[in-house]
């Protein structure tokens, strides 16, 4: 018994240990960008946008990234999808993207300050999700981690306005 | 702190807890030596357990590197393997009487499931496709009526648990058939109800048919053996 709990803890440091370090060369720098340059952004939308607020520091957000990706997917065109990256710095946003949002039709932006969310009348706390019809107008702020059925239900929201 | 989730998981739970209650004082349990109280509450946290670790996995999120995520209960539980999680926790709890456990919880599990998708009331999240009915309800803000589709479930696995239970107190279906119901029965109203859903892709139909087939198969199977010599133990009102 003693063998197997020592060969199991070892599995487990060895797994724990070979996480894969992601390579983020590929991924650009994120722009940095102000509440006034997305307002102009969202304003000018010619169709519905997400904006979901992220740091790479944040547990949640890691759960909802591969469920954003997957309606980002799916979505096309048809829904403008972007992902703002609060109070982190670049080496982390890039190697969180590099991770979860390799291929994602998400447009990233940086706000190291983390004021932005605020500005747009939501809260400090991340994962963050607003949901524009076109032209800007919020439908929904969605606090705490999404889930899918109600990322479905938002993004039918702002698609029928 | 996911209240909400919270409060559906008690929205689930207290409806489980009266059926089982309500059977034992009818001696619905009687042929059975578990207390189905425990085995319900095991089998859901290992069926939430290995759900959430498989969509985890499915997300490419690892449980071991991530170990913290597994908490984080919203960012999705893989139906399937939950089921088949649960299911095979019931099975080996119950292996020396295992027909007489599924049978134990086959109304409590329906109803369980009932409360817990009555619980999208806690959690702000009936609503499903866009539909014109009179009963269609729109979110706060909004135009758009939608199915109240999670209501919808709950009210047909009431239903299905309050039939499964009276049947058991008055036509004593062989031992099995009623768990079999119930397993096919949980699964339909799933498949039923999954179109009205909104979901980024197709829900796990594959799964709910499953589901039913395999409910269909046992209830049959079971159904067609032998009467059992003994039919009724004395009551027990033991949960």
């Amino acid at each position: 018994m003693q063998r197997l709990f020592i060969s199991v803890a070892i599995a487990l440091l060895a797994v724990s240990c070979s996480g894969t370090s992601v390579d983020i060369s590929e991924v650009p720098k994120l722009p940095p960008v102000t509440a006034e340059d997305l307002n102009v952004l969202l304003d000018g939308s010619t169709t519905p946008v997400v904006v979901n607020v992220w740091a790479s520091w944040c547990v949640p957000c890691r759960s909802e990234a591969p469920l954003l990706e997957k309606a980002a997917s799916s979505t096309g065109e048809d829904v403008f999808f972007v992902g703002l990256n609060v109070r982190d710095d670049q080496e982390g946003a890039r190697g969180f993207i590099a991770e979860f949002f390799p291929d994602a039709p998400i447009e990233h932006l940086f706000d190291p300050d983390g004021g932005i969310p605020l500005e747009l009348g939501g809260t400090r706390g991340v994962p963050l999700t607003f949901f524009y019809a076109t032209g800007g107008e919020l439908i929904t702020v969605h606090n705490g981690v999404i889930d899918e059925r109600t990322l479905a239900l938002q993004i039918d929201e702002i698609m029928s306005r | 702190m996911e209240f909400t989730l919270l409060g559906a998981v008690f929205a689930g739970i207290l409806p489980l807890y009266a059926v089982l209650y309500w059977e034992a004082k009818r001696a619905n349990a009687a042929s059975c030596t578990r207390n189905l109280w425990d085995v319900a509450l095991t089998a859901t946290i290992v069926g939430v357990f290995v759900g959430r670790v498989a969509a985890m996995l499915g997300d490419g999120v690892y449980p071991l590197t991530h170990p913290a995520d597994l908490i984080i209960i919203r960012g999705g539980v893989a139906t399937g393997p939950a089921t088949v999680a649960a299911l095979a926790t019931v099975a080996w709890l119950g292996r020396e009487e295992l027909w007489a456990v599924m049978d134990g919880l086959a109304a409590a599990a329906l109803a369980g499931l009932g409360g817990w998708h009555l619980g999208c009331v806690v959690r702000d999240a009936c609503l499903g496709t866009p539909s014109d009915l009179p009963w269609a309800i729109a979110q706060e803000g909004s135009t758009v009526t939608r199915h109240p589709v999670e209501l919808y479930a709950a009210l047909a696995l009431f239903v299905a648990a309050g039939l499964v239970a009276l049947w058991r107190v008055r036509s004593y279906p062989r031992p099995g058939v009623a768990g079999g119901v119930a397993l096919a029965v949980a699964s339909a109203v799933r498949l039923a109800t999954e179109p009205l859903r909104p979901n980024l892709g197709g829900g796990p139909i594959g799964w709910y048919v499953l589901g039913v087939a395999i409910g269909l198969g046992v209830a049959v199977w079971l159904g067609r053996q032998p009467a059992p010599l003994v039919d009724r133990p004395p009551a027990d009102s033991d949960v």
